[in-house]
């Protein structure tokens, strides 16, 4: 073993010793991922919408407290400076510092998506894009965490050093509060902090994303920890007096940071559209229909019964094939929410560029030929399922795939489905959401898309969406693209 | 000197300044192969300086040192790796087992050493496997002696290794310095303690602020002393003496009376007179040779009060 492993993994084994670490690296992570389950309920698609944040702040917390409180304190020993009396170069620690803190980091991410997954959170869409974003994430905060090492002159003041880098950070770096959330002028302050990046890049791995698409983002959080251990290498001290810093290092290193957020705002990418919420409650049927249809009469209220309140909306029809021209012309359209918005968004038709989601949804076309779920002999169920591939991107707000991906249903349905039938179905299905086999969500990872499990009331809500908006189209009173 | 005529550690002209404060100026001193030699003076004086130079913890602004006469600014990892160390405190993580401490000296160094012996040699196996922050202040010192070797260094540099420590554990870890030397060891010992350095240096250099002011075996630096007798007095009460003709260093405060003097029989023979006329009756009296504190105190601006 070389003295660079070495080093490491006696850190590593020091740090399992250290039960103060284990709380602050794992156990807080994990009570706050437990925190935020409880708080959304229980339903695993928010864990899975915020998987960005949550795992940004392990990270942050990890670099930024964890790494300098460890080196601080072992450096007030004088741990460092009988290091420095040995053949090892100064590389060779600060390397294994970094190995060993980086191996910490990923473990508290890997337990943290594995008990997220456990609460029943979808597996990730892109585990290799997650790993590489978690790492340029890491690297990033390493950089960061190494400064407040070299500036910090004790343990206390690493705290007060730290909090002046996470709290900005979660405040108005895009970590706790999303960079859309934020008024204009927090968002072009956050262009200059790492957090928002990172909590991009994440989600990109958790959604599946192309990565690349998030080039920008990845660069600036490589940037990032370039420009911190540049710093840090200028301000490197074995103990705990003060060396003047090479100034040439402090300039470049600043200067490097400097320029992300500048470049951010040179390009335009510092403010980003103002998000309003996801979850917002979409309603039952009944809001999408004219007045009249809600009563329903007594003998199908009582069909209805049974099949749960959602079946009980708007109603005259005992099945699908009883659906009446009179019963779709009764569908509000223009109360659907709109197709640029965030819930159930549809792209006009021939405007997809991006050549990575172009290919992503190549990709699931050929997997849909395979799908089981597409091969369901029932029409009805076959429908819903197909909706659900729509639906579940959506919810995880997999932009741009999710403004995408309903064309590419539409165009399978229709093919799939005769018209005459299709609009009947599609009527049938948004005004019973809760009806229906829903075990085709949790088998869309055989279409590279995360497989969503736990409840399923919120997809249901929007695959109803998705059945009005297409019916929508089908019947020419939404945009056909 | 070595074998082939090169000293262990040659150090020449070195010179190390904090801003405008001269830690070293333009110290030089030499060590041969197995030698013990202790590195005496007051606070200040650049003893753990000239330590940090050597190891390359510091680097000095002027001066050359050679290990083995390979030129340690110029070859740093090199020179380290012959080098031992222990400092005053040793730093270690609080939850790393001796055991682990010596693997992981071991791997730094690039060596492989028998951990077991070691652990053995310097009294540590009862203790391999707990945590540094549960050893006694004599058990780290011991690991520290221990790190020091792992390496199989030709030179040992020691920082203060027994202060604080109480006189059955000094004694052990001597011990285990004179063994050091057995093995064919040059020891450069900085030290605090006088009697320490002349139970166990074979030659004494005392610096004093940064250049060496007398260097040489314990025993010929306390004959050369010019002051050699020292006398210390006890009376019943206060004589108010302001000097004494035939003493030196005549220090009087309350009924102590302190001085040094070349002709010991006429100083007395001054202070009992002097004392006689002013009716003060002497309670005690104690002479002795000058020990290497004499000398220390008598060669450094520390010991004259500069």
């Amino acid at each position: 073993m070389s003295a660079i492993a070495g080093h490491a993994w006696l850190m590593l084994r020091l740090n399992f010793r250290n039960r103060l670490a284990i709380i602050y690296g794992y156990l807080f992570p994990l009570v706050f991922l437990a925190a935020f389950w409880v708080l959304y309920r229980h339903e695993p698609d928010p864990l899975f919408a915020h998987m960005g944040e949550l795992l940004t702040v392990t990270a942050l917390g990890g670099a930024c407290f964890g790494l300098p409180t460890a080196l601080v304190a072992e450096r007030e020993r004088g741990v460092w400076r009988r290091y420095q009396a040995t053949p090892q170069p100064t590389g060779a620690f600060v390397a294994s510092v970094v190995a060993s803190r980086y191996l910490l980091l990923l473990s508290a991410g890997i337990i943290q998506i594995g008990i997220a997954m456990a609460f029943g959170m979808a597996v990730p869409g892109d585990p290799p894009g997650l790993l590489l974003a978690f790492t340029v994430v890491s690297g990033a905060f390493i950089g960061l965490g190494m400064v407040v090492a070299m500036l910090a002159g004790s343990v206390p003041a690493v705290q007060a050093l730290g909090q002046c880098i996470f709290l900005p950070m979660l405040m108005i770096g895009g970590v706790a509060i999303r960079v859309e959330s934020l008024p204009d002028w927090a968002q072009h302050v956050a262009a200059f902090f790492p957090g928002r990046y990172a909590v991009a890049a994440i989600q990109q791995g958790m959604t599946g994303g192309a990565l690349h698409a998030n080039w920008f983002g990845l660069v600036a959080l490589a940037v990032t920890g370039l420009a911190g251990g540049i710093v840090a290498a200028s301000l490197f001290r074995w103990d705990n007096r003060r060396r003047r810093p090479r100034m040439s290092g402090l300039i470049l290193g600043v200067g490097l940071w400097l320029a992300i957020g500048i470049v951010a705002q040179l390009q335009g990418r510092a403010v980003m559209a103002h998000d309003w919420p996801d979850r917002a409650d979409v309603g039952g049927p009944e809001r999408y229909v004219e007045a009249e249809r809600v009563r329903p009469p007594p003998r199908v209220a009582a069909h209805a019964a049974g099949t749960g309140s959602g079946s009980a909306r708007g109603l005259r029809a005992a099945s699908w094939r009883d659906v009446q021209e009179s019963d779709i012309a009764q569908v509000a359209f223009e109360r659907l929410p709109p197709d640029a918005g965030l819930v159930a968004p549809i792209a006009p038709r021939g405007t997809l560029q991006d050549g990575a989601v172009a290919a992503q949804i190549a990709t699931i076309r050929q997997a849909l030929a395979a799908w089981p779920p597409a091969r369901e002999p029932d029409m009805l169920q076959r429908t819903r399922n197909y909706l659900a591939v729509a639906a579940v991107p959506d919810l995880l707000q997999m932009d741009p795939l999710e403004q995408h991906l309903p064309w590419l249903i539409f165009d399978r349905l229709r093919q799939d489905i005769p018209p005459a039938d299709l609009r009947r179905i599609f009527y049938w299905i948004a005004m019973h959401p809760d009806e229906g086999e829903d075990s085709a969500i949790g088998q869309l990872a055989m279409l590279g898309l995360p497989a969503v499990q736990g409840p399923t009331g919120r997809v249901r809500e929007r695959i109803m969406l998705y059945a009005f908006k297409l019916l929508g189209r089908l019947e020419s009173r939404q945009p056909a693209g | 000197m070595s074998d082939n005529g090169i000293a262990t550690l040659r150090v020449s002209g070195l010179v190390k300044r904090y801003g405008d404060v001269a830690a070293l100026r333009g110290l030089g001193f030499e060590i041969g192969s197995g030698e013990i030699v202790g590195l005496l003076g007051p606070n200040g004086a650049g003893k753990t300086t000239t330590i940090e130079a050597i190891t390359g913890l510091i680097t000095p602004d002027e001066g050359e040192i050679a290990l083995c006469g390979v030129d340690i600014r110029r070859h740093p990892r090199k020179a380290r790796a012959r080098i031992g160390l222990a400092l005053q405190a040793t730093g270690l993580p609080d939850r790393v087992t001796p055991r682990e401490a010596l693997a992981l000296f071991a791997r730094l160094y690039h060596v492989r050493p028998d951990i077991p012996a070691l652990l053995d040699r310097f009294g540590l196996v009862e203790k391999a496997d707990a945590a540094f922050e549960a050893l006694s202040g004599g058990q780290k010192q011991r690991l520290a002696l221990a790190l020091a070797f792992v390496n199989d260094p030709a030179l040992i540099l020691l920082d203060e290794p027994t202060a604080g420590l109480d006189p059955h554990i000094r004694q052990t870890l001597h011990g285990h310095i004179r063994a050091m030397r057995e093995a064919g060891r040059s020891i450069l010992l900085a030290t605090h303690d006088m009697a320490e350095a002349e139970q166990l240096c074979d030659r004494v250099i005392v610096i004093d602020r940064g250049i060496v002011v007398a260097s040489g075996a314990a025993a010929a630096l306390t004959g050369q002393v010019r002051l050699s007798t020292r006398v210390q007095v006890q009376t019943d009460r206060e004589a108010g003496l302001a000097e004494l003709a035939g003493a030196e260093l005549f220090e009087a405060q309350g009924c102590a009376i302190r001085f040094r003097t070349m002709q010991p029989h006429r100083a007395i023979e001054a202070l009992v007179a002097a004392l006689d006329a002013r009716g003060v009756v002497i309670v005690s009296m104690q002479m002795g040779a000058a020990t290497l504190e004499d000398v220390v105190l008598d060669l450094t601006t520390a010991g004259r009060g500069a």
